[in-house]
């Protein structure tokens, strides 16, 4: 909770250098660093995504930024009114909440109306507008979210003042809260972090005990992570310094997904500070796995358009420029061939396990 | 010889026989032509009775269906002239070619014609003779007529006359016509029409009744425009039918010299010496040895010639800026009005004057092209406007240079002052296009479309400000109430505080 009030005192430390300049005759406005992608710049150093130094005014008595300003106060008051109640409202909460109906006359007299949004975009956008402004996160700011993520391993969690052991979940495993920063974490056992992209896989590796046998923590996002899965593997590696692998498919599709946990994604670069895993390693699976491990024809899958083009893409990114990563998308682009995690299979049901530990053991992971 | 033959021929036509024959030629071709053209011809007549001799108009116009059946339908139409003289009465509505108007000087009829086709058109359509009364200003009576035209022999024949004391000041005219026309389909025209003449004429009262309609234009102005002066033709503007035709009227025995100096516009004895030298005539051979030949020859170089000095523009009557401008905001009721009157010019020895104005908004309903009012010489010209110049100039301006994006409420008025329009064939209904006319028309047209830029650019100016306020504001309320309720500061004080902000602000800009 008292994470909580630290970020009331800054919203409102936010409300009170408006209410400043008003109360100074000034136009009132905000600073707020630029969610753009040409303001999005690759940390080579800490192997980043983050937020360039661009900043932009948004003006009150700005024909273009008026109705924007007004959302953003909207939403300011809203973030610090469920703090204050002691609420955990969601995004869509927040959107519904803000939502209503402005009443004036316009310039000919006539009575008009105006929501204050149409959209949840715009209450999304103007949430991130002041998450970046503030150097908040929602999670911070008690925001609920879906949360995808669950994990299991030898990990013993308290949330609430309730202790998890996610060593005893039986077939089941403990579904991450919305914002990870709120779990203490009483014990950890672990070796390392098994983090994988499906979800098909995390069942069968939890069910096999592949965990207990390798004394490692195993989690999931369910494909694209979301923030709390994100910000969980960051703790494992950065309080626990606790080895991270990533397990995805052979495609461009699984291979963004691991640049997601570990660099941070476009789109929210702004959260990289707090959500990304640098550390994170790739552990498969690679086109060249293809030929190292023998995968039968049957199990090979032609590469599409889309994932050509995708491959290309990622290929130019700053956080794929290893020679590693090179010579791997070179091979996908000129084989065309791509692979699930279950094409593993092509040894036999038990060869899953085979892999992941030849894998890590030997070392055979791009960094 | 077959020409010779025809010449005779035409000879042997009266005018009033001719005219007859072609009625089409002054606008008679159909009922409801017939009835515009014979009220056009009635007004005309009745303004040019007032505001040459300085007379403010008051004119009434009524029109009655008769017979309906049959389109027969009674025009009378009154002004406040200075009245036809007794004696001249049933020349001047019953014989072609007689009428005061062989002058050169702008008017609205050139011949004096109108009339007459009128009176013969009633004649052979209805078998009415034209009703007259009138009594001039000095004249202790009033008088009545009753005229027809002798067409074979082009003479009046009075069917009845009564005179009788004069009581009041009175005097004027009116004139009523009995003719075939089609009320319902000239209608528009004829209302369009009255409408046009009001606003080319703001110094007029103008009534109108027709069968199901009425209009009152009263005078926004009791300044006339001064009176156009008689004139001389230009030398520049003779043919050899037209020298012919003044030698003809010449009765003294004139030197080539004085001939010239007598008779055309700005020609002295140093400028006639010169051109006739130039041309190669004798300055002293007399006007009347001239053969055909040499009239064709020196017809030939007084058009040719350069020297001349520009025509005088006495004989040009505009309406004038103000007037314009009085006329339009009366008649159309605009938001906006710039009227643009330019220096006179000429074009092969006539002398004109263009004034244009350019109305805008208010009453005005929006079209996808501008709506165009041709005048000459005060007429309201509303035939064959596809095939006027000032149709095709004004279609070729490309508006969004000022601002204008049609649909738009523009209306554009173009007056051409001349004592000779020159018109494209016989209608008297479309300009022709002469590039000395154009290019006055289009620098006048832009002249006017510059003013209306600034005023639209300055009402943008307006609704801009007036925009960002009503944005600003209506969420001013939202952001204090927010603000107060993070901040705990009274909401009224920071909405108060913001309203001084914008205030300011929009001061600035």
């Amino acid at each position: 909770m008292n994470k909580r009030d630290e970020a009331l005192r800054r919203l409102e430390e936010f409300a009170l250098k408006l209410l400043e300049q008003i109360e100074n005759k000034q136009p009132p406005y905000m600073e707020i660093p630029s969610r753009t992608l040409s303001n999005t710049v690759w940390d080579p150093e800490r192997k980043m995504l983050l937020l360039g130094p661009a900043k932009f005014r948004r003006e009150l008595f700005d024909m273009k930024e008026a109705r924007k300003f007004m959302q953003t106060v909207l939403m300011l008051k809203l973030l610090v009114q469920a703090i204050r109640e002691g609420v955990y409202p969601t995004i869509r909460d927040l959107y519904y909440h803000g939502k209503h109906t402005i009443e004036f006359i316009d310039h000919l007299g006539r009575k008009q109306k105006e929501n204050t949004w149409d959209e949840q975009t715009e209450s999304n956008a103007v949430l991130q507008d002041i998450e970046v402004a503030t150097g908040l996160l929602r999670e911070e700011m008690g925001i609920s979210a879906d949360v995808k993520g669950k994990m299991v391993g030898p990990i013993i969690v308290r949330s609430r003042g309730y202790e998890i052991d996610c060593t005893r979940m039986g077939e089941g495993a403990f579904g991450l809260p919305p914002n990870p920063d709120d779990l203490e974490i009483v014990k950890i056992e672990a070796t390392y972090v098994l983090c994988v992209e499906k979800d098909a896989i995390f069942q069968r590796l939890n069910r096999e005990e592949f965990w207990k046998r390798e004394n490692c923590i195993l989690i999931t996002a369910k494909g694209m992570p979301d923030r709390a899965t994100r910000r969980m593997l960051r703790r494992l590696w950065e309080e626990y310094k606790l080895p991270v692998y990533i397990l995805t498919d052979a495609d461009p599709y699984g291979w963004y997904i691991y640049s997601v946990y570990k660099s941070g994604s476009i789109a929210l670069s702004y959260e990289s500070e707090r959500l990304a895993c640098p550390g994170a390693k790739f552990i498969g699976l690679t086109t060249s796995d293809i030929i190292e491990y023998r995968i039968s024809d049957e199990y090979v899958i032609a590469a599409t358009d889309r994932d050509i083009k995708r491959a290309t893409e990622l290929m130019k990114y700053p956080w794929f420029q290893s020679p590693h990563w090179q010579k791997e998308l070179k091979l996908f682009l000129k084989l065309k061939k791509k692979v699930e995690i279950e094409a593993l299979s092509t040894h036999g049901f038990k060869f899953l396990h085979d892999y992941i530990i030849d894998k890590i053991h030997h070392g055979k992971f791009i960094d | 010889m077959s020409v010779d033959l025809a010449r005779e021929t035409y000879r042997g036509l009266s005018p009033a026989e001719f005219f007859y024959r072609n009625k089409e030629i002054a606008g008679f071709s159909n009922p409801a032509r017939a009835l515009y053209q014979t009220i056009r011809e009635l007004v005309e007549n009745a303004l040019d009775a007032t505001e040459l001799h300085g007379i403010l108009p008051d004119i009434k116009i009524f029109v009655d269906v008769v017979d309906p059946g049959k389109n027969i339908v009674k025009v009378r139409v009154e002004d406040n002239g200075i009245g036809v003289p007794k004696e001249e009465v049933p020349k001047v509505f019953g014989m072609v070619f007689y009428g005061s108007k062989y002058k050169i000087r702008q008017s609205r009829g050139v011949f004096g014609l109108g009339v007459k086709m009128a009176v013969l058109y009633a004649q052979i359509t209805t078998g009415k003779p034209v009703y007259v009364k009138s009594s001039t200003i000095d004249s202790k009576e009033i008088y009545e007529f009753e005229v027809m035209i002798d067409v074979i022999n082009n003479r009046p024949i009075v069917l009845s006359h009564r005179s009788y004391r004069k009581d009041n000041q009175w005097h004027g005219t009116v004139v009523e016509l009995t003719i075939e026309g089609n009320w319902s389909y000239a209608k528009k025209r004829i209302e369009e029409y009255i409408k046009r003449t009001a606003l080319i004429t703001p110094y007029a009262n103008i009534y109108f009744k027709g069968p199901d309609i009425e209009l009152a234009f009263t005078r926004a102005t009791r300044r006339i425009p001064k009176p156009p002066r008689e004139g001389l033709p230009h030398p520049k503007g003779v043919d050899i039918e037209m020298l012919k035709q003044m030698i003809a009227m010449t009765e003294e025995n004139l030197s080539l010299r004085d001939f010239l100096i007598k008779y055309f516009d700005g020609v002295g004895k140093i400028s006639a010496e010169t051109f006739l030298k130039w041309a190669g005539f004798n300055p002293e051979q007399s006007i009347k040895t001239l053969t055909l030949e040499q009239l064709d020859e020196l017809a030939r170089k007084m058009r040719e010639y350069s020297g001349w000095k520009r025509p005088k523009d006495i004989s040009l009557s505009p309406l004038g800026e103000e007037l314009l401008r009085r006329g339009i905001e009366e008649v159309l009721k605009p938001e906006f009005i710039a009227t643009v009157t330019r220096k006179p010019s000429s074009y092969i020895g006539n002398p004109f004057v263009v004034e244009t104005a350019i109305a805008w908004g208010g009453k005005i309903p929006p079209s996808e092209k501008p709506i165009l009012y041709r005048f000459a010489n005060k007429i309201p010209l509303l035939y064959d406007e596809g095939a006027d110049v000032t149709r095709k100039i004004v279609d070729s301006i490309d508006w969004s240079v000022y601002k204008v994006k049609f649909p738009a409420p523009l209306l554009v008025v173009v007056h051409i002052c001349s004592t000779k329009i020159p018109f494209k064939g016989v209608g008297k209904e479309a300009i022709a296009e002469v590039p000395e006319l154009e290019e006055e028309i289009e620098a006048a047209l832009r002249e006017c479309a510059r003013k209306l830029r600034m005023y639209i650019t300055k009402k943008e100016k307006e609704l801009e400000l007036a925009l960002k306020r009503v944005t600003f504001m209506k969420y001013l309320p939202e952001v204090a109430s927010a603000l107060s309720y993070i901040t705990g500061k009274d909401r009224a004080h920071i909405e108060r505080n913001l309203i001084d902000i914008l205030e300011a602000k929009l001061r600035g800009s």
